[in-house]
Order: structure tokens, then C-alpha cells, then sequence
């Protein structure tokens, strides 16, 4: 009797050491670090910090860099070894730092999660995952870029939307030469973009100007299996040509290549720009308030992609575990993501921020309420895109009519980009090849090339960097 | 009976004491924010990336072969010229211009005018780059710019695009640049100029000069010294056109606007890649660090004496 007590209390022993083994201790605090789609100091952070902590009794701890510094101070944190537990990565510094190995790999971690089943379009994860595991999850789709046109000039023209090329380029000639709203076409920038290939390192290059673009991708992708060097193959000579021909006849912004893209942005508020490609969703709101300021009759509308194109949905950007705290990455896991996909009060949190300050809730509904930093508008973000969420839940929100219908436009003429898996080596030459390809790209549109003599340069100044890195890619 | 010579410094350390402890603080600010950082330069002989695990990886001179005749080659030694010729122009316009100015404005009769040209000529310097930037794209818009508005009144046909031409954005940059710190650099000329005796210039028109003729034999040869010291001081930081470079460059113009310090930003910070983003720096370190010394070494041939 007595050695089967000694036995089960033994027994118990060893279970409840096993169990404390493998449970999740609570961190302390969790270091962070975001860009500028976490809201910024000025509009609130402080308050989402102090949410966190409320809800889950953790510091969030931030490194948040102003946005457009954030990879280089993510490079930064790296190299002097003050290195984050979380951080937020996109597109080639996501791969860069996988690759490197110096993110967790939680593809365990995500299987076993609770969020798992309520994945929307497991498609986004898969679009994540490299050689078939996740070293980051993303809290949102990547979402993309969509063709804004002046609605109220389409009215006025008694014109549709355009749903060829030769229509696109008739509404911008008529945008031009009979402005309903009285702009000479000296005065009148009928397609505005911020440069002729997209410089962010977390979208794809040909992610604006889509129209035009069509089916060419300067990047590399997969052909049969094979990566090639989009900008060597014949379509793209079409998109050049095109984007020429538009240029010369004074169809694209003239300073398209000086623009940055705050100054295409406020080009289009004043009311002088026909056609747009900008960020689905939320930016269609943003766009139309600001519109409204200057032109009170303007409307911002998202059109379907012409029947030569489609949009490009980006690889979302991510949230990753750094390996440096591999040891704590399930607790890390557990009260961070599975927080934050909860799909109740931890997702209300990172969707819609603090009660009361973020949103109020009427009728059982939530609202917005004025922004921090500019209350003539309303918050429309803490962390999570409301509308794009990764996983379904109830999140007692019905978005503006102007952004679910922008997001139904996009998501219904997009297609998904996957990420490019570059070799650490091959890594270090992409910036300067795109570089060279911006070059080429803008030489040729603004007519100092001919296509044909570009494509040709192009070919001879980076054949020692294409030759590398399709080598590798190849190989793989 | 002689003394010893440590004696003697340490008397005369002693005797000085207070300057020292006034120098003091100068030295250790020195120490700390310009001699303790060149430890850095280490770097350059390195393999340190944002993604190096283990810290610097001692690689000796790979990054130099890298730049010099690797794959980057192209792009550093077009930097390099884009560098040399845009830093020796800016160098040479800054030194005549500014001398011009300080003549013209030593020559203005009325005080008040004077200290009015000078504050209006000043405030530019203190605008940061992303100002004066912003300023000159709008200026030069093709759209609608001033200056291509102008042209088009005195009839031309096509705007110029002149921030996206190539034969152009030299020219402009150099503009810009002068428009932004020509008036700055008067200022050591017209302090040196009121150190040169009114005498001079009493004994000069009794023997008959001209105002033009006081210039060039009393003014100018009083002034050549200061101007040479200036040389020489901007000489050695010449190779360090960045921000104005980065705030006026795009897509159209890398050929000719791409500098070392933008390479070796581009490189350093957007890749990622330390060791060989000081390894350019420290290139550029190097070839200021021979103009300066060759420039005295001329200047002691010529004149007998060194400035530095």
C-alpha cells in the first residue's frame, strides 16, 4: 500500500514537471519592433501600449522607427546585436533574414495554433511559407494596388470604365483634352504614379502603372518551372513601347520620375490627376476626404482591371520571431499571435485599438472615432487592417461602403505574387541590378533610348548580375 | 651646467597650465567624436553584414577587389568620376565665386546695403537640403515651373525636364549648390579683408590706381594666403557631397549623379552591407587624404611654405 502511494505520488510529480516544462511561462514584457503601420507616437501608440498591457498584463516593449528608415534600422538592430523578440518583415528582408537563419521556424507552432482554422485563404500563408516553412505570420493579407479614376469625370464624359487598353488610353486623351472640369490639358495630369517602377523593396516592381505593364514583370519569376529575368522577355518590349508611346504624347505625369510617392499622392488631392494606381482599401477613403478638401465634387472610384491586365496582390508582410530568442518563441507564439488572431479581445485590440480612444462601440457595433493627430478624420487602423484580417472572426464592424467596395475590386481582379527566393549572395545584387533596371526603364519611356538599343544595354551592363543569381535560383 | 629636457616640458606643462586645462575639453571631444571612431575602418577588411551571425569575418582586401574589379566595379568607378568631377567643379566655382562676392560686396559703399546683401546672400546656407530640393524641383517643374514658364514666354516650344537630363543636372546641381553656400563662404574672405591697412589703398590712389587696379594689386595678393588655407581646409572634405547629391538624384541622371557617398550609402545601409559600405568610405578617405597633401606639397613648391 504504501509503495503504490510513494509510486502515484511519484507519478503525479513527474506529470506536473513535465507539464511545467512544456507550458508557456508569461513573458514579462515582449520587444517589438514596427514600422509606421503600427500608429505612430503623435497618433496614439502610447494608448495601444497601455491596451496591451490592460489585457495582458505584458509590456510591449517598441522599437518604431519612422517608416520609410524602418528596414535600415531593422538591419541595424541585427548588426549590433539589439535584436528584437518580434519584428514585422516584408517581401526580400523577410527572405533575407530566413534565409540567414535568424528567424524561428514556426511552422510547428502554427499547425498546432487555435488561429489555424480560421484561416480565410490559406493561400496567404502558403505564399509565405519558404522551401515549406513559415518563419513569420502574417496578421493581413498583403493586399495591393488598384486603379483609381476621377469618377465625377467619368460622369461628366459620359464615358465607362475603361475595360480595354485602347479604352484606358481614350478616357485619359479625353481626361486630357475635354476636362469637364475646365482644366486646360496643359493643367491636366491624366495618369500620375511615383516613378515608372516601384522602388519599395516589399512590393513588386511592376505593382503600379498596370495598364500599362499588362502581362511583363521586369523581376524575376518562374516560366515552366524556371526562373527567368522578366525584363529580357519579349512582353516587356510591349510594356516599354506602351509606357513610350503614353509619355510622348503627354498621357503620364512628365515628372513621373522626380515624383516621390507623397508628391504623387498630393498631385492627385489638388485635383489635377485623371487616373491613380494606389493601395486598395483604406487608401480609397483617405483619397476621396482629401480629394473632397480641394475639389468638394470629386470622386475617387476603383475600377475593375482592363481585360490586358490584372492587379498584384503582394506576399503579406509577416510578423517573425527572432532566433536569438528561440527558447521563448511558444510563449512568444502564445501571447503574441495567438493574441492578436483571437478573434476576440486581443483582435479588437490590434484591429481597432483602445476603446475610447481608437473606437466606441453603438448598438453593439464599432466605430471609429477621430483621429489623434488630425481629428477631421477618423482612425482607420491600430495594427490590423480591419478589413484584410488574416483569419475570419466577428468583429462587430461594418467598413465604409467606399473600402469594402475598392477591396471587392481589387480582390476580384488580382493576382498573387510569390516571393522570390534568393540566395543570401544573390541578395546582395538585386538592389543594384534594379537600379540599373529603373535606369533602362526610365531612358527608354522618356525616349533617349530606343526600345530595342535599351533592352540591348540592359542586356550587356547586367548580364554578370543576371548570370549569378539565375544561376543560383536555378539551382535550387 | 644644461638642463634636462623633461624638466623643462614638464616646467613649461606646468607654467601652461591653464591653457591645457582649457584645451582640455576640445581634446577629449576630439578624441571621442573624431579619433575613436576611426577604429571603425576595421570594418573595411571585413566580412559584416546585418545578417553575420558571428560578427566581422577578417577578410583582408576582398572588398577592395570587389570594388576595384569585381562585380560592383561599374558601379564604383563611375561613383569615383561622378565624385572627382563633381566635387572639383563645385570646388573651383565655390572658391572663385565666393572670392567675386566678397570683392563686390567690400567694394558697396552703403553699410546698410551691405549687411542686407550679406544676410540675404547668408540665409540659404541654413535651409537643409530637403528644402532647397523641394524648392528646385518646383522651380524647375516641366509642368509648371518658373523657369520653363519663362522660356516658353521668350518662345520656346519644349520644357526642359532639367533635374532628369543628363546634360543638364551637372550644370544645375553646381547651380543649386552655389546658390545655397556662396554666401557662407564670403565670410572668411571679408573678415581677411579687413585685416589688409587702409594705407595701402591711401598710398596706391596717390600713385594713381583705380579702384579695379586697387583690387588686383593691393586686395587680391593680401587675400591669396586666406584663399589658399580655404582651399586647402575644403579640399579635404570635398569628396563629401551626399545629401545634396541624394535630394536631387533620380532614375535618369545615376550615370552622372552617382557619388561615392551615395554608393557607399546605398550599399552600407539600404543592403545591409557594412564592411563594404566602409570600405568605399574609406576609399574616398584615402583620395582626400592625397589631394590635400598633394595640394600643400604644390603650394610649399611654389611658395615656399606649408599650410598644413
Amino acid at each position: 500500500m504504501t509503495r503504490s502511494r510513494f509510486v502515484a505520488a511519484f507519478g503525479v510529480l513527474l506529470m506536473l514537471s513535465t507539464m511545467a516544462a512544456f507550458a508557456q511561462t508569461k513573458p514579462k514584457s515582449i520587444k517589438l519592433m514596427v514600422d509606421g503601420t503600427f500608429q505612430v507616437k503623435e497618433n496614439g501608440e502610447q494608448a495601444l501600449v497601455d491596451g496591451f498591457k490592460a489585457l495582458s498584463g505584458i509590456d510591449l516593449v517598441l522599437n518604431h522607427p519612422i517608416h520609410n528608415e524602418y528596414y535600415t534600422k531593422v538591419d541595424l538592430a541585427f548588426a549590433t546585436g539589439d535584436i528584437p523578440e518580434i519584428l514585422l518583415l516584408g517581401g526580400n528582408n523577410y527572405i533575407k533574414y530566413a534565409q540567414a537563419g535568424m528567424l524561428v521556424d514556426v511552422t510547428d507552432l502554427y499547425n498546432k495554433s487555435a488561429f489555424k482554422k480560421n484561416i480565410k485563404d490559406p493561400g496567404v500563408i502558403e505564399a509565405v511559407k519558404l522551401k515549406g516553412k513559415l518563419y513569420g505570420i502574417p496578421l493581413e493579407r498583403g493586399n495591393g494596388t488598384v486603379t483609381y479614376v476621377r469618377g465625377d469625370w467619368l460622369e461628366k464624359l459620359g464615358l465607362k470604365a475603361p475595360a480595354t487598353y485602347a479604352e484606358f488610353l481614350d478616357m485619359l486623351r479625353a481626361f486630357k483634352n475635354k476636362n469637364p472640369d475646365g482644366l486646360t490639358p496643359d493643367q491636366v495630369i491624366p495618369i500620375t504614379a511615383a516613378g515608372l517602377v516601384n522602388s519599395d523593396p516589399s512590393a513588386p516592381m511592376d505593382m503600379y502603372l498596370r495598364e500599362f505593364y499588362q502581362d511583363a514583370n521586369p523581376d524575376f519569376f518562374q516560366v515552366a518551372g524556371k526562373w527567368v529575368d522578366g525584363f529580357s522577355l519579349p512582353n516587356m518590349e510591349g510594356a516599354l513601347d506602351r509606357m513610350r508611346l503614353a509619355y510622348s504624347e503627354g498621357l503620364i505625369d512628365k515628372e513621373i520620375i522626380t515624383n516621390k510617392t507623397s508628391t504623387a499622392r498630393d498631385k492627385w488631392n489638388s485635383g489635377k490627376v485623371g487616373v491613380f494606381n494606389y493601395w486598395a482599401g483604406q487608401w480609397n477613403q483617405n483619397l476621396q476626404l482629401n480629394l473632397a478638401a480641394n475639389v468638394p465634387q470629386g470622386k475617387v472610384t476603383p475600377i475593375p482591371a482592363i481585360k490586358e491586365a490584372k492587379y498584384i496582390e503582394r506576399p503579406a508582410t509577416v510578423y517573425a520571431i527572432t532566433q536569438k530568442n528561440a527558447k521563448n518563441a511558444p510563449s512568444l507564439f502564445k501571447y503574441w499571435y495567438e493574441f492578436v488572431l483571437d478573434g476576440g479581445k486581443g483582435q479588437t485590440w490590434a484591429s481597432f485599438g483602445t476603446e475610447g480612444i481608437f473606437h466606441k462601440v453603438v448598438d453593439g457595433k464599432l466605430q471609429w472615432l477621430p483621429s489623434i493627430q488630425d481629428p477631421k478624420k477618423p482612425f482607420t487602423k491600430a495594427i490590423i487592417t480591419a478589413e484584410t484580417p488574416v483569419n475570419k472572426w466577428n468583429s462587430r464592424y461594418d467598413a465604409p461602403e467606399l473600402i469594402d467596395k475598392s477591396l471587392a475590386v481589387f480582390q476580384a481582379n488580382s493576382v498573387a505574387y510569390g516571393l522570390i527566393p534568393f540566395s543570401e549572395e544573390a541578395m546582395e545584387l538585386v538592389p543594384d541590378l534594379n537600379q540599373i533596371r529603373t535606369k533602362y526603364v526610365s531612358k527608354i519611356v522618356f525616349g533617349e533610348l530606343s526600345v530595342k538599343d535599351g533592352l540591348a544595354a540592359y542586356a550587356k551592363e547586367t548580364a554578370k548580375y543576371t548570370r549569378i543569381i539565375l544561376k543560383e535560383l536555378n539551382s535550387k | 651646467m644644461t638642463q634636462r629636457p623633461t624638466r623643462n616640458l614638464g616646467r613649461k606643462l606646468y607654467a601652461d597650465r591653464m591653457y591645457y586645462l582649457m584645451f582640455l575639453p576640445v581634446m577629449v571631444f576630439a578624441l571621442v567624436f573624431s579619433y575613436a571612431p576611426m577604429a571603425g575602418v576595421a570594418l573595411a577588411f571585413t566580412k559584416f553584414k546585418s545578417t553575420s551571425v558571428d560578427g566581422p569575418e577578417w577578410i583582408g582586401f576582398d572588398n577592395f577587389e570587389n570594388l576595384f574589379v569585381g562585380i560592383k566595379s561599374d558601379l564604383f568607378w563611375g561613383s569615383f568620376a561622378n565624385t572627382i568631377t563633381l566635387s572639383v567643379a563645385n570646388l573651383v566655382l565655390a572658391t572663385i565665386l565666393s572670392v567675386v562676392i566678397a570683392l563686390l560686396l567690400n567694394e558697396l559703399v552703403s553699410r546698410k546695403g551691405r549687411s542686407f546683401i550679406q544676410t540675404v546672400i547668408y540665409l540659404p546656407h541654413f535651409m537643409s537640403w530637403v528644402v532647397v530640393a523641394s524648392i528646385f524641383t518646383i522651380v524647375l517643374s516641366p509642368s509648371d515651373g518658373f523657369i520653363n514658364n519663362l522660356l516658353k514666354g521668350l518662345g520656346a516650344k519644349d520644357s526642359i525636364y532639367f533635374l532628369a537630363d543628363e546634360g543638364w543636372w551637372t550644370p544645375v546641381y553646381l547651380f543649386i549648390n552655389r546658390w545655397k553656400e556662396t554666401g557662407w563662404g564670403t565670410i572668411i574672405y571679408l573678415a581677411a579683408l579687413t585685416t589688409i591697412s587702409p594705407e595701402q589703398y591711401e598710398a596706391a590712389m596717390v600713385d594713381g590706381a583705380g579702384r579695379f587696379r586697387q583690387m588686383l594689386v593691393i586686395t587680391l595678393p593680401a587675400l591669396s594666403t586666406t584663399i589658399l588655407i580655404v582651399f586647402i581646409l575644403n579640399l579635404g572634405k570635398v569628396l563629401n557631397i551626399f545629401e545634396s547629391v541624394f535630394v536631387l538624384q533620380n532614375p535618369l541622371v545615376y550615370d552622372t549623379s552617382d557619388v561615392l557617398t551615395t554608393f557607399a550609402y546605398r550599399v552600407g545601409f539600404k543592403d545591409g552591407n557594412y564592411a563594404l559600405g566602409t570600405a568605399i568610405d574609406l576609399f574616398k578617405s584615402f583620395i582626400g587624404l592625397i589631394l590635400v597633401l598633394s595640394t600643400d606639397a604644390i603650394n610649399r613648391k611654389i611658395r615656399g611654405s606649408s599650410v598644413l
